[in-house]
């Protein structure tokens, strides 16, 4: 009772020609912002005349408007990515008006019985029509199976690309397929621990890299690119987020011997690699020891506002990136973790920071968290009008320090708009620009520091 | 044929590791961080927002050469990125943290375009059928099936039908963190691993008992850990982290992981003759967007349920300096289990004086409001001298006072970190026996007709310039005196110039300190100018 149609079905099948995945090499280059360039080496059988390709193991998230094919003496039509995915509710749906083959079986003996049926709908339920006589698929709930002759050309069990293509001559050749894929990212992390007796920091740096693109990449040679190029199609992103307290103290001037590509760095993995789906790789890239780490103190008050509870001072560690006692590389952007020993000399987290694509050369000043001993509270002492548009404001700082040694607290007022001026103050500021005023405040062991400003503000 | 089109991966030739399973942990450290972004309160048994920093001593036993390394049994809240392996003398090649764990419906992923066998049962006879196959699909979770016989789809049929398959790799069961290694002979080594990982939190759980006076406090303290991971780490040195630790990576950063699930046969529709029809569903053709929405959701930690809560005796934990936190250890090694909570004693102080205020805001630029209850405070200072002197880790404090001769809780409330020296204030509620009423008394545009109440201190005569006479009377229903502050809140630049009650100040802004008899209703009268000259412009 076996069906012509099946061998039928398996031929037109098989005039697509699958791109054969075994002499592969592939090279996948992972931009910093979910976003990767795979180039895909295959050697793909090609006849001559019109015929389609497949390309199977293809990220599940290519973007196919981005696909190009290169090989030697072919010229193509057209590229389709079919994402149509074969269901057994699609395979019926598509068999609509088809014949099937249906085995029924007796659940007393097990005995099968064979009939050909027409699909005759599938809304709810399936509809056959079996000789004259219609009836519904499983009404009666006895067992009964389904047998298809075919799939679908264009159901896929996952996304499948394919390229029709008119061969000039028939014959084995080197294929480049490549396209771009987002699911495939990148960032560095870095691990820092810091030795409090002598004020120095070990820093190791791993890019992490990881893939929820639907595929494995075998063996693939792998480039990490630290930059972002914009993506042209409607990806453009006018969200700023908060402007939050910068990182980086001073941009620094020194070229590393890193490889660029236009003003992006390169960071090529040592060996070819496997990224399987849903891994977290993890590389080495950065290993330096001892270099001079400052750790200080941070309050900033973001305008000339009371606050009702003493607030925690920032925990700031700074250090340089130089290669003069400092790291001595540029950062690409990521996560900074800071570890420090414990009175046991076990390494604890003390907190993380974000750093962005650093230069060489430059001064990172980095919060690890809110000092738990070192609080500052801020209070509007006074606040008058002396005129329409001039007012004097009594700021009162008090500084609190909890911790058996003397800290020093930079202290931002920031929010000084308009025109702005310090008429007294308790201690000379510095005015790192106009809208803040900051002053270095020594708070002895165990004690309290009282800062007073008055401002005049008028605008 | 057809497995041709669905072409299988080459195996990985290129990278011959040999595979080595690490020991289990000889040695474990756990440090518990509070959640970041909570100030005060105590832990959610039920969403641990906290995390914690992990520590495993393990025995490896490396081949010469590369070999990776696998480390079973890891936290299932890991964060990959954070891992640190120390301990391997030729280094690291690479770090690997595989998410796709040993489910049914891994196992018919990886067996996807490779031969299967199909085991059918006849239910009457027993006998069972073996149909050797290819896995076409498993998109959307229907199973579609070739076999010599045509294209089936399983479980559609109403027949017992299963897979049975072939042995596949790279598939655990539970996270596992690996690590590729070269070797320049054998050996066996002590390595250290150590990872971030969420699913922990921790707060300070504080009990004070007023005594009968109500002028001093016994306060005492638990640690409540709790760990929600499906994982448990025995015998363990445990210590919290107190003081807010600055965290960047966001959910949006949780690395990717397939939790597995069951094979799923979708079937064709399935009604019958005999159902109510209800709505005709448009099927139309899944969009890509609805693929990608597909990706495996992050690993849901806050589902797991804890059963299990544990009370330490009274060891009290240890305080050390941590850079700019305070670390406390808990003095001996400790089990914390699997979707355990823990509590170790913090500490214990005995008769720390206290004493109670009662309190209200009154916004003076409000109309007439009615009268609200005064809120309560008791307020104490973080010293030696006063039994305390000690860092406060941030918690819940839950106060009891005696009651029928009963301890009764009196109220709960949060408290924030408090280091040595600060001032302490315990939130007890509102009191509804003490009632402050602000009225507007009487607004006067012209001087000449506003009342005189007494000049504050330090305000000239000439520089007053009356906008409206305000009215706050306190109530007290109590059979004993109350203490009573009641603060202002003023405009910029508005100032109170005469007042029947001495005034005072708190941050910057006026407040009126006095005590309220027992029984008894107290008024206070003030006045306010403001600095600018548009009180006297005539309407």
């Amino acid at each position: 009772m076996r069906l012509p149609l099946i061998f039928m079905a398996c031929s037109a099948w098989l005039s697509a020609t699958s791109a054969w995945a075994a002499d592969r090499s592939l090279s996948v280059t992972i931009y910093a912002d979910d976003l990767a360039l795979v180039q895909d080496r295959r050697d793909i059988e090609v006849k001559e005349g019109r015929q389609r390709i497949e390309f199977t193991e293809v990220s599940g998230q290519i973007r196919p408007e981005t696909v190009s094919l290169a090989a030697a003496d072919i010229s193509i039509i057209e590229q389709n990515f079919d994402f149509d995915l074969l269901t057994p509710a699609k395979l019926m749906e598509k068999a609509v008006g088809q014949e099937i083959t249906i085995v029924r079986v007796n659940p007393a003996t097990g005995a099968e019985t064979r009939e050909q049926a027409q699909v005759l709908a599938t809304n709810g339920g399936v509809v056959l029509k079996i000789g004259q006589r219609i009836e519904v698929l499983r009404d009666d709930g006895l067992p009964v199976r389904v047998i298809f002759s075919k799939v679908p050309d264009n159901l896929r069990a996952r996304p499948t690309l394919s390229v029709s293509i008119i061969g000039a001559r028939a014959g084995t050749r080197r294929a480049t397929l490549s396209y771009l894929t987002p699911g495939l990212g990148w960032k560095a992390d870095y691990v820092a621990l810091y030795n409090e007796s002598d004020a120095k920091i070990d820093v190791q740096g791993w890019v992490t890299l990881t893939n929820s693109s639907g595929t494995t990449y075998d063996n693939a040679q792998t480039l990490l690119v630290a930059g972002s190029p914009s993506l042209a199609d409607g990806a453009a992103n006018n969200y700023r987020p908060p402007a939050r307290r910068s990182t980086l103290q001073v941009p620094g001037t020194e070229s590393g011997n890193r490889e660029r590509l236009g003003d992006y760095y390169l960071y090529p993995l040592a060996e070819r690699t496997t990224i399987a789906n849903l891994q977290t790789k993890q590389v080495s890239f950065l290993d330096v020891h001892g270099v001079p780490a400052e750790h200080g103190y941070e309050f900033r008050n973001r305008w000339l506002g009371t606050a009702e509870m003493p607030v925690s001072a920032k925990s700031i560690y700074s250090f340089s990136t130089s290669a003069h006692a400092g790291l001595g590389d540029q950062l690409p952007a990521g996560i900074l973790r800071f570890y420090m020993r414990d009175k046991r000399g076990d390494p604890q987290f003390i907190g993380e920071s974000r750093i962005d694509h650093t230069p060489m050369g430059s001064t990172l000043s980095l919060t690890t968290g809110d000092a738990f001993d070192v609080k500052v509270h801020a209070v509007v002492e006074k606040r008058t009008r002396i005129a329409t548009f001039d007012w004097q404001t009594d700021m009162r700082y008090e500084l609190t320090n909890a911790l058996p040694r003397s800290v020093v607290v930079k202290l931002r007022q920031e929010g000084l708009w308009g025109d702005s001026s310090i008429k007294t103050e308790s201690q000379k500021s510095t005015r790192p620009s106009a809208e803040v005023a900051e002053w270095a405040v020594t708070v002895p062991a165990n004690g309290k520091t009282t800062l007073t400003a008055s401002f005049e503000t008028r605008y | 044929m057809l497995g041709l089109a669905i072409a299988a991966a080459p195996q990985a030739a290129s990278v011959l590791a040999a595979e080595i399973l690490a020991e289990p942990p000889s040695d474990l450290i756990v440090t518990v961080y509070r959640a970041p972004y909570r100030n005060g309160g105590s832990i959610d048994l039920d969403d641990l927002q906290g995390f914690a920093l992990i520590s495993e001593t393990r025995t490896v036993h490396l081949p010469a050469g590369r070999s990776r390394l696998r480390f079973e049994g890891v936290a299932d809240g890991i964060e990959p990125a954070s891992a640190i392996v120390t301990g391997f003398p030729g280094g690291v090649i690479e770090k690997n943290r595989d998410a796709r764990l040993l489910s049914p419906a891994a196992l018919v992923a990886s067996t996807l375009g490779k031969p299967v066998e199909l085991l059918r049962t006849i239910r009457k006879t027993g006998k069972t059928e073996r149909l050797t196959g290819t896995l076409l699909s498993d998109a959307e979770g229907g199973v579609v099936f070739k076999s010599a016989q045509g294209i089936e789809a399983l479980r559609c049929s109403g027949l017992p039908e299963t897979f049975s398959f072939e042995p596949v790799s790279g598939l655990s069961a539970r996270p596992t963190l690996s690590v590729e290694v070269r070797s320049p002979g054998a050996q066996t080594r002590q390595v250290t691993l150590s990872y971030l990982s969420r699913g922990f939190d921790w707060a300070a759980d504080y009990s004070a008992t007023l005594s009968d006076d109500g002028k001093s406090v016994d306060l005492g303290a638990w640690v409540t850990l709790a760990n929600s991971n499906g994982v448990g780490f025995p015998s363990a040195h445990t210590q919290v982290v107190a003081g807010t630790v600055n965290r960047e990576s966001g959910e949006e950063e949780v690395e990717p992981i397939d939790i597995g699930g069951p094979i799923l046969a979708q079937c064709w529709p399935r009604g019958s003759t005999s159902d109510v029809p209800m709505m005709i569903m448009a099927n139309g053709g899944r969009s890509r967007d609805e693929f990608r929405a597909n990706a495996p959701a992050p690993m849901a930690m806050h589902a797991a349920s804890l059963q299990e809560v544990v009370v330490t005796g009274a060891k009290k934990v240890q305080q050390e300096q941590l850079g700019d936190l305070k670390l406390y250890r808990v003095p001996e090694r400790t089990t914390l289990a699997s979707r355990q909570s823990k509590q170790v004693r913090l500490m214990d102080r005995s008769r720390i004086p206290v004493y109670t205020v009662y309190g209200a805001e009154v916004d003076v630029d409000e109309d007439d409001a009615d009268s609200v209850p005064a809120h309560r405070l008791l307020r104490t200072k973080n010293t030696a001298a006063n039994h305390l002197g000690l860092a406060l880790p941030s918690g819940s404090v839950a106060v009891f006072g005696l009651g029928g001769g009963q301890r009764l809780l009196e109220h709960e409330s949060g408290l924030r970190d408090i280091a040595v020296d600060e001032d302490v204030e315990i939130n007890m509620g509102e009191s509804p026996d003490v009632q402050v009423t602000a009225k507007k008394e009487k607004v006067s545009i012209d001087p000449a007709h506003a009342d005189t109440l007494p000049l504050v201190p330090g305000v000239s005569l000439r520089s007053v310039k009356i906008g409206a006479a305000h009215r706050v009377a306190i109530s007290n229903a109590r059979p004993t005196d109350v203490q009573f502050e009641l603060r202002l809140q003023l405009e910029a630049g508005a100032r109170v110039v005469r007042a029947d009650h001495a005034l005072g100040a708190k941050n910057g802004r006026p407040i009126f300190r006095l005590k309220v008899p027992a029984n008894n209703t107290v008024t206070i009268r003030y006045q306010v100018a403001h600095t600018g000259d548009r009180i006297l412009r005539t309407p």
